[in-house]
């Protein structure tokens, strides 16, 4: 339960737009174990997309290291392998259908077996959505389409998924239920997760809650 | 199968769609390009096809003709037969006449044949339409089918032929009198010219006509299958003397201007025709260019889910490679179906017009020929999935350089 999955130093982030600079990351630390959930707050436009980028390794800090059970690079395989992303907007393809759109994940490391369909099957089910596994993003509603993008992010039994307010294109019902199905499918499989969301009753439900205030991660 | 080769495949034929009407536009595009150039390039190959067959099938692969008259005739063939390839030979003499029918003239060009050997060179037989070769002797003739008709001659119609040699003793005050024939046949070789002026007789009876007395005036030479004409040619010319003033000359080599312009017409409706598929690669390109901006998410969630660069590229290009070939299939199914159908074709369309005179005089031809060269149909196939797979390749540069993260930010 201590080993450290995910360690951020002194991490820092500067944007230019035009002539003026925004200190938008201004040296954030977080540590987060195997197996434990943490909550990020903070108001729109305080960085937390471009932490979650900089966590997912999709980005390059300006200044400060970052470092993944222990490694500091993802690798752009790797980074399939160890990490699922989950976003607000879902990003299902729209030309493949349920099943297609979380073997994708998988299909994007190598071939497929009929382990990996077990796996997609079980992990549709898993979020409620067996029988609509031949259906295409456009034949689901919102909540669906982020279940499925939640057994997208499981597929390939990454040890962290981060979430960058799965909710927020989801009524309050819909929202609560995918945040139950998030959280209750990483706590029995012990994958760490990092959400984060403007639902303060959603950020209560993980292990620990921060803040993202000025440019660092705070105790909420 | 790799997922970029996926994904392409499911971007152009989705997953539960029935029509895919992205991909039906851009594969019909290619599609209309490579059928018309199959059924140009085929139509054109068949003119020249035809035409070649008709040179050959009339003329022999080789033909050698004295500088003036050949005096031994037997002697040339002789010698002739000795050249290796050469495997028939058949005499001719030849000249223009005047010829009447029930007080119409005309005046078409005769050939002096010789009917026992002229069949080893020519297949003279299978243009015969009525009436037979074999019964062509010293008094009867063989007329063209179009001259028959403008004649109103017939088998058993007796012609009368006037020739030079009746002009001289005309001036001579001797008596004209007009050679009298009988037609024993009509033939019919499907070119314009030949069908309405030519008139074949025995050889002796030119030489009477002609006042040649033994003398020819060439002769027309077979070789051997898959050998070259030219190659023959040029053999004979070693084993002619020069004493024979006599010279081979292949077919391809008499008629080098006429098969120039051909082949020129050709390599010229090819290169124009070539357009239409680089018109229809751009509306590929654009097409594909307008999926990647539309796609832009997820191909930032490809780089998410650890899809690199290349293989999002990958992914764009084959969609062009794809279009390209499903377009090249259809394509050459259509064209080699309208080749197939192209006598009802063109019959349905002169009778809409009513112009079959204007293209038989005008093309010489009364059906459409079409004679597709396999060579020609691969160079096709060839240009248009090259050049359809190029059309993929900016399309796919610009989502190989797609950032995930600039791709995913929409908020
Ligand atoms: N590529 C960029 N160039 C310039 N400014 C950026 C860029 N990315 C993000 N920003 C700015 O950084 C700030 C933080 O953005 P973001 O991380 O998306 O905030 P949040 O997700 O907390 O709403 C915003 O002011 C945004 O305009
Ligand atoms: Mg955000």
């Amino acid at each position: 339960m201590n080993e450290a999955i995910l360690t951020a130093r002194g991490v820092r982030k500067t944007f230019m737009s035009g002539d003026r600079r925004l200190e938008v990351l201004a040296g954030v630390d977080l540590d987060v174990a195997a197996g434990e959930s943490v909550s990020i707050r903070g108001e729109s436009g305080s960085g937390k997309s471009t932490l979650l980028q900089l966590l997912a390794g999709l980005d390059a800090p300006d200044a400060g290291t970052l470092a993944w059970a222990g490694e500091s690079d993802t690798g752009t395989a790797r980074r399939g392998r160890f990490l699922g992303i989950v976003f607000q907007s879902f990003y299902l393809i729209p030309e493949l259908n349920a099943r297609e759109n979380v073997l994708m994940a998988r299909r994007i490391l190598g071939p497929i077996d009929a382990a990996a369909r077990k796996r997609a099957d079980d992990l549709l089910a898993k979020v409620g959505l067996a029988e609509r596994a031949k259906h295409l993003s456009s034949q689901l509603s919102g909540g669906e389409r982020q279940r499925v993008a939640v057994a997208r992010a499981l597929m390939n039994s990454p040890r962290l998924i981060l979430a960058d307010e799965p909710t927020g294109n989801l009524d309050e019902r819909t929202g609560d239920a995918v945040i139950e199905l998030l959280l209750g499918l990483c706590a029995e499989t012990q994958t760490a997760l990092v959400l984060v969301t403007h639902n303060a009753a959603h950020a209560q439900k993980t292990h620990r809650q921060l803040v993202l205030r000025s440019g660092i991660l705070v105790h909420g | 199968m790799p997922w970029y080769l996926y994904l392409a495949l499911k971007q152009l034929f989705p997953t539960g769609r029935k029509f895919p009407f992205f991909t039906a536009i851009s594969v019909l595009g290619v599609a209309l390009g490579v059928a018309l150039l199959v059924i140009s390039t085929s139509v054109m190959g068949g003119f020249g096809y035809e035409i070649r067959r008709m040179i050959v099938d009339t003329q022999g692969e080789v033909q050698v003709r004295g500088e003036g008259l050949i005096a031994d005739a037997a002697g040339l063939q002789a010698r002739l037969a000795t050249v290796p390839g050469v495997v028939a030979t058949t005499p001719f003499a030849e000249g223009v006449v005047g010829l009447q029918y029930e007080g119409k003239p005309a005046y078409p060009a005769m050939q002096g044949i010789d009917v026992n050997r002229v069949g080893q060179v020519v297949p003279l037989e299978r243009f015969i339409r009525a009436g037979r070769l074999d019964d062509l002797d010293d008094d009867s003739i063989i007329i063209s089918s179009k001259l028959a008709l403008s004649l109103g001659a017939r088998i058993g119609s007796r012609v009368e032929i006037y020739s030079p040699l009746l002009l001289e003793k005309l001036k001579n005050d001797e008596v004209l009198l007009p050679r009298e024939l009988r037609v024993v046949g009509i033939f019919e070789v499907g070119h314009q010219q030949l069908d309405s002026s030519v008139v074949l007789v025995t050889l002796r009876s030119m030489q009477e006509l002609y006042g040649l007395g033994a003398a020819i005036h060439g002769v027309n030479v077979k070789i051997a299958p898959k050998l070259d004409a030219d190659v023959v040619a040029t053999r004979i010319n070693g084993a002619l003397p020069p004493a024979a003033q006599a010279r081979a000359r292949s077919w391809m080599e008499a008629n080098q201007d006429f098969l120039f312009i051909l082949q020129l017409e050709k390599n010229m409706i090819f290169f124009l025709l070539t357009f239409i598929i680089i018109v229809s690669a751009f509306s590929v390109t654009s097409s594909l260019l307008i999926s990647v901006v539309r796609k832009t998410r997820e191909i930032g969630l490809l780089g998410a889910l650890g899809a690199r660069p290349v293989q999002v590229a990958a992914c764009f290009c084959f969609q062009g490679l794809l279009i390209g070939a499903v377009g090249t299939l259809a394509g050459l199914g259509l064209g080699l179906g309208t080749l197939h159908f192209r006598n009802e074709l063109v019959a349905g369309f002169t009778r809409l017009t009513a112009s079959e005179e204007v293209l038989v005089r005008f093309y010489q031809f009364s059906q459409l020929p079409a004679h597709t060269a396999p060579g020609d149909v691969g160079l096709i196939v060839a240009c248009s999935v090259v050049i359809s797979t190029l059309a993929g390749l900016l399309p796919a540069w610009r989502a190989a350089r797609l950032k995930p993260v600039e791709a995913l930010r929409n908020e």
